[in-house]
């Protein structure tokens, strides 16, 4: 699945936890110096967000008109 | 990915477990309130016996799980942190419990003093919590409604706690205070400043979370916390000016915002991908439906306030709104909390070595699905009860009784086999 704001996109709406954890965790992992990735959730991730900023990740995060966020982490 | 997975400031099992445990045993000791006062105590919203079973139910069941469920939940759905949780559970733990018990021997019994005593000593409890919740809020910008909800639902807790202050010290001191049009108020504030709006704010995360359903829409989910403490504040000035009909507008403009939240929620539920549905799910459509059907009944009653008058309508809307809307909802959320927290503790106590079992080992959807059905059968005695309290009150009360001493026996039954994999997992890790 690709994004307007990257190509990167894990799409966890309808995921169980801890799914969309590792899941985002896992893509990090392959992404080069320079690329983001787009998380698309129906919450605000608030554990995520703690490891990304323990981590030296940074987010931004945008909440649509659907009820769904879509948030974009990169180094 | 293990170490990722730990939550290293989650507070322990221990903090919120104990008043999920302490909790049911309130449910049961409401029930068999009415085991014991029978019939009588259906005559009206205000018998003695009623008034301390419906505090029972809202401090010692309701409160007690939602702010042991808040103690846990606020680092994950707001990113915040209470500093010393352990410290927060057990004085609000013990406040609650006995400011509960106090309040409700202070009803049944009619000693003013315990009523007094009993109140202050929660508004003291949850005077403590709301210091330290605000504390940890503040700083937390408000980037989703949840956060929104969580800040805006303190504000109608502390409404409540004060309105109920009010009234029980006015009982204990002979206050003159217009005691209906206040307690109308009270708890106005209570199950929808409060209730309502921290069930919204959590809905908006667990029903898409748990149900796979697709998410609340933004507007709306904004909307409806404001809405709620717009039209409570708006009821409470009706009070202070002494204006009837505007009181009467803004609780019926209340109960379509109920509805309609209520409304948009089985909307929701009814688009889910999880293709089997489990006990939560069939608690919390069954809490849907009581809570829409309680709060046509209340916006009917305030427009027409001759039906308010017709015997078993105001106990019959109560008990569909508080035991079958907030309990159901309580005890769904229950559901999924407990065996997920008793799974994640055992994730990190086993540190990667050893996996923790999955958590229908914990806690298996039958033994919950019989128990939620059988708080079902218990609402519906309940509401018949209202009716007919004359041959209906006491079976009802002892169908409650079931339901709630099953819930403890289900809860208990989960933390005694987290304690069993404990163990096993701790041998190994600590043998040489």
């Amino acid at each position: 699945m690709s994004h307007p704001k990257t190509p990167h996109v894990v799409d966890a709406r309808y995921m169980e936890p801890p799914e969309p954890f590792v899941r985002t965790m896992e893509m990090l992992d392959t992404l080069k110096p320079g690329e983001r990735m787009l998380l698309i959730l129906f919450r605000e991730p608030h554990p995520l967000y703690k490891v990304l900023r323990q981590n030296g990740y940074a987010y931004e995060s945008e909440l649509r008109p659907d009820g769904t966020f879509e948030i974009l982490i990169g180094r | 990915m293990q170490a990722l997975l730990s939550f290293d400031k989650a507070p322990p099992f221990a903090a919120p477990l104990r008043f999920f445990l302490t909790a049911p045993l309130f449910a049961l000791a409401a029930s068999l309130v009415l085991v014991a006062v029978g019939p009588d105590m259906l005559a009206s919203r205000w018998t003695p016996a009623l008034l301390a079973a419906t505090h029972l139910i809202t401090v010692g069941f309701m409160l007690q799980v939602m702010l042991g469920a808040l103690i846990q939940i606020l680092p994950v759905v707001a990113g915040a942190n209470l500093a010393r949780p352990l410290t927060v559970a057990r004085w609000l733990h013990g406040g609650l419990s006995a400011g509960g018990a106090l309040l409700a021997t202070g009803f049944l019994a009619g000693r003013h003093g315990l009523l007094g005593g009993g109140a202050v000593m929660l508004a003291l409890a949850v005077g403590g919590f709301l210091i330290a919740a605000i504390r940890a809020l503040t700083g937390v910008p408000s980037t989703s409604p949840t956060i929104r909800g969580l800040k805006l639902s303190l504000a109608g807790l502390a409404g409540a706690v004060a309105l109920g202050c009010v009234l029980a010290l006015a009982l204990a001191n002979g206050w003159s205070v217009p005691l209906v049009v206040l307690t109308d108020l009270h708890a106005g504030w209570a199950l929808g400043g409060w209730a309502g709006v921290l069930l919204a704010a959590m809905a908006y995360v667990v029903v898409p979370m748990f149900q796979l359903t697709p998410g609340y829409p933004a507007r709306p989910s904004w909307g409806f916390p404001v809405v709620v403490v717009g039209l409570l504040l708006t009821w409470s000035v009706a009070v202070a000016i002494g204006s009837e009909v505007i009181g009467r507008v803004a609780q019926v403009a209340a109960a379509v915002t109920g509805i309609a939240f209520a409304a948009l929620t089985l909307r929701l539920q009814s688009q889910r991908r999880r293709a089997r549905p489990d006990a939560t799910y069939r608690s919390w459509q069954f809490a849907v439906a009581c809570a829409i059907i309680g709060l046509i009944m209340w916006s009917t009653a305030t427009v027409f306030p001759v039906l308010a008058e017709v015997p078993g309508w105001s106990t019959a809307l109560g008990v569909l709104i508080i035991a079958g809307g907030f309990v159901s909802f309580i005890v769904g959320m229950l559901y999924k909390i407990v065996p997920f927290l008793a799974w994640l503790h055992l994730q990190n106590l086993g540190g990667g070595g050893v996996a923790a079992p999955p958590m229908n080992r914990i806690l298996s959807d039958t033994e919950m699905r019989h128990q939620v059905w059988a708080h079902f059968v218990a609402v519906g005695a309940l509401f018949a009860a209202c009716w007919q309290p004359g041959w209906l009150a006491r079976p009802a009360g002892v169908s409650a009784a079931v339901a709630s001493a099953w819930l403890f026996f289900n809860l208990a039954r989960a933390f005694s086999r987290y304690r069993r994999h404990a163990a096993s997992i701790l041998v190994p890790v600590s043998s040489p």
